[in-house]
């Protein structure tokens, strides 16, 4: 009887659909990155966090003021993102301030 | 401090990687960083994993899982690129859409898909053209991946081959555009397509809907997601809605500008000098990965140590594994497993010995393929723009006591 049990348990275990796992939405979790605080952080915010977290910026491991222009105007030319001429050099200022390694080039 | 002094303290805070890097020891690659933690939250069907950002979601899986064959899906890396990213897919609704250069469109269910096709299996690596970044000095742009952006899996699904035969590929057809489902804030963002020529499209690449014997996990592209064993995964697209047959390439941001190296023999360069031809990274390099031991690990002095790991490359097979304890002077041979999960999987390696000194001990593992291509040193790595395709011999430092 008991073998029997077993047998008929696997068998509906079988027969579940494998779909099983997603039958809501599911949810991603925030996680709060440590960004510095400083100058400029408002206008950071509000262009950057549009496609992407703090994690992208701390985790670029620190950089010259060419190499953060340069990922700033990639996401204008490239990505299209809508950052204006003012607030492209608030946030280069802000992104070598924090995460430069104090050299232009 | 040394920038890579600084990689090895540097703290770890609220599931974020830390951030790295002072003065640049100009031009010499070395070991990617490895002392970051998993964080503390959990992402959906995972275990905490080393967390770098939420939205995307890009997580990395410690180097001691790096001792299994097979990845677990629950510690199986995750890469997306675009901040939207469906959070709900009705299964029943779902459909790949096939069209463009073709005799017949389709429209093809996830139902279709597991009973009207051949179902077919492989066990391949998915890896990050930029897993092991960190590596490269001076800072490549890009997120700074320690070694585990990788992971090897037994895919299942049916040959992308097969279901363009169904809608059959009309006359002078050259090009499939392969789309997924993540999509941009903003409407004019490029998406993120992959273009694969027909030529490349052997029995190997497949769409699968399975990942180890489950459903694909949500954050590594459920419901199906493009296998192409051997090649970087940029290519394997997730989520896959739309893939269109087409006569001409067009040129791709994510193909043609972010996951290209330079196009010349050494496919390097300096930061000074650029250069100016590049080629979309395609075919993985040979490497390895110590999963145990792993670095500050404590060995008794004449206990019975074991070294365990894995090693792969683009598809040619590993011929050996090389393990040196005298900083490279001398190299022994590994133990390999069996091999079975085929030429397109981690072969795990083990070898057996006796730490007869106290103090530190290096230990270094170098994987050559059946081509005869070996691993380089970390030092004789070259720069490139991107930190792509680093693939240097790993180095793991334990304490003998």
């Amino acid at each position: 009887m008991k073998a029997m049990k077993k047998v008929l348990l696997t068998a509906l275990i079988a027969a579940t659909p494998m779909m099983a796992q997603v039958k809501e939405k599911i949810e991603v979790p925030y996680i709060a990155f440590p960004i510095k605080m400083g100058k400029g952080f408002d206008v950071v915010q509000a262009n950057c966090l549009m496609c992407h977290s703090f994690g992208y910026i701390i985790n670029q491991g620190r950089q010259s003021k060419k190499f953060w222009a340069g990922k700033v105007d990639k996401m204008i030319v490239h990505f299209k993102a809508p950052i204006t001429d003012k607030d492209r050099k608030v946030i280069i200022d802000y992104l070598f301030k924090h995460y430069g390694n104090g050299k232009e080039q | 401090m040394k920038r890579r002094e600084f990689f090895k303290t540097a703290a770890v805070t609220a599931g974020a990687a830390a951030l790295g890097g002072t003065a640049a020891e100009a031009g010499v690659t070395h070991q990617p960083v490895d002392n970051r933690k998993v964080g503390n939250i959990a992402f959906p069907e995972k275990r905490p994993l080393i967390t770098y950002s939420d939205r995307p979601p890009l997580l990395e899986t410690p180097r001691e899982v790096f001792t299994c064959a097979l990845t677990p899906n629950d510690q199986f890396f995750v890469r997306w690129h675009m901040p939207d990213i469906p959070t709900y897919i009705d299964t029943d609704k779902f459909t790949i859409n096939i069209n463009g250069m073709v005799k017949k469109e389709l429209k093809i269910t996830l139902k279709e898909l597991k009973e009207d096709f051949e179902q077919v299996e492989v066990a391949a690596v998915l890896q990050c053209g930029g897993n092991s970044r960190s590596a490269f000095e001076p800072t490549a742009g890009g997120i700074q991946w320690g070694s585990g952006a990788m992971g090897c899996a037994l895919w299942k699904g049916v040959r992308l081959r097969d279901i363009l035969d169904r809608a059959g590929i009309k006359k002078g057809a050259e090009w499939l555009a392969v789309q997924g489902s993540e999509k941009a804030a903003y409407y004019e963002t490029p998406n993120f397509i992959r273009e694969l020529h027909l030529d490349e499209l052997d029995d190997h690449v497949i769409i699968a809907y399975q990942m180890n014997g489950e459903d694909l996990p949500y954050l590594n592209g459920f419901p199906v997601r493009l296998v192409i064993p051997g090649v970087y995964s940029d290519s394997w697209i997730k989520m896959i809605t739309n893939i269109t047959v087409t006569d001409k390439y067009k040129k791709l941001f994510f193909m043609d500008h972010a996951y290209v190296v330079p196009d010349n023999e050494c496919e390097c360069e300096t930061p000074e000098k650029k250069f100016p031809k590049t080629k979309p990274i395609y075919r993985m390099n040979v490497k390895s990965v110590i999963g145990y031991p792993t670095n500050g690990a404590k060995l008794t002095l004449k206990s019975q140590a074991v070294v365990r790991g894995v090693a792969f490359d683009g598809g040619a097979g590993i011929r050996e594994v090389q393990i040196s304890l005298d900083g490279g002077k001398t190299w022994d041979k590994a133990i390999l497993d069996s091999g079975k999960l085929g030429r397109y999987a981690y072969r795990t390696f083990r070898y057996g010995f006796k730490p007869n000194k106290l103090g530190k001990l290096e230990i270094m593992a170098k994987a050559i393929n059946k081509l005869g291509e070996e691993q380089p040193l970390s030092k004789d790595i070259k720069w490139n723009h991107g930190g792509y395709k680093y693939n240097g011999i790993d180095v793991v430092t334990v304490e003998v006591v």
